[in-house]
């Protein structure tokens, strides 16, 4: 249980070293949408692991609100550029 | 309880503050600060602290960055003043003008929002007032030889400091308005 965390957390270094790099905003976003949904996974591995439900919960909220409070983020800053 | 990821993602925390602080573009900054956000939820959550992890979550990452969208937009503005035209020119000195404008901002992260009104009057009564920071008009042709077409006038002292120092145009002279900074009637 324990390699596939570790896969996990180094497939999770991906986007964070595209956050740092990249000087697109909407690169930045993207990496952003990759992280939110990726630790939300492991969070759910980690639930099912440790047979914790709560956890489970947790994550499940975060996947889909954190989904929709993104999409209000992108159309501000979509505004942005139109202005 | 003590496995070894949990030393691995606790290390990922600082890795993401240290892309933050050293982040210069506030949009940019914004965003990080959420991948920030859902990296410390992750960290509550296999601390076992659930419930900490979804208010992380759900106020310090989505409602708080949203609000600072909002807030940035509308403070890292400059509002200038323009005189409606009545016959568009799409290769027009303005819109020359704009661009170089756009670009000498664009280097502050600010960004330009172009206000228009009915007449001269009106343009500086919002200017005097306070609802614009610069006023851009069209030129007297009393010099017909001379460079400049347009005349830019800035009431924030900062902006005239930027536009004297990245404004290398000739469309346009500078001018700076101080207007006393007081209560209106």
């Amino acid at each position: 249980m324990d390699s596939i965390l570790i896969a996990m957390i180094l497939a999770l270094l991906i986007p964070i070293y595209e956050a740092w790099q990249d000087d697109d905003i909407w690169q930045t976003i993207l990496a952003f949408t990759s992280i939110a949904t990726k630790t939300s996974i492991m969070m759910l591995v980690i639930s099912v692991s440790r047979d914790d439900w709560s956890i489970g919960v947790v994550a499940v909220i975060i996947l889909s609100v954190g989904n929709a409070g993104l999409m209000l983020m992108a159309h501000l800053i979509k505004r942005i550029n139109e202005a | 309880m003590t496995d070894k990821y949990i030393y691995i993602i606790v290390a990922l925390l600082p890795l993401a503050s240290f892309i933050l602080v050293f982040q210069v573009n506030p949009y940019h900054a914004l965003v990080i600060r959420a991948i920030l956000g859902a990296i410390a939820v992750l960290v509550y959550v296999i601390l076992g602290a659930a419930d900490v992890g979804l208010t992380e979550a759900l106020v310090g990452t989505m409602l708080a960055v949203t609000l600072y969208v909002i807030a940035v937009r509308s403070s890292l503005v400059m509002r200038l003043g323009i005189l409606k035209q009545n016959t568009p020119q799409p290769e027009s000195y303005f819109t020359e003008l704009v661009t170089s404008l756009k670009k000498a901002l664009d280097k502050y992260h600010l960004r330009l929002e172009l206000v228009e009104y009915p007449d001269n009057q009106s343009l500086q009564q919002a200017l005097v007032s306070q609802e614009i920071h610069a006023t851009c008009i069209e030129q007297q042709h009393s010099q017909p030889n001379l460079e400049a077409k347009y005349q830019t006038a800035i009431r924030v002292h900062r902006l005239f400091e930027i536009m004297q120092q990245e404004l290398t145009a000739s469309e346009t002279t500078l001018t700076y308005v101080p207007i006393a900074n007081q209560e209106h009637q």
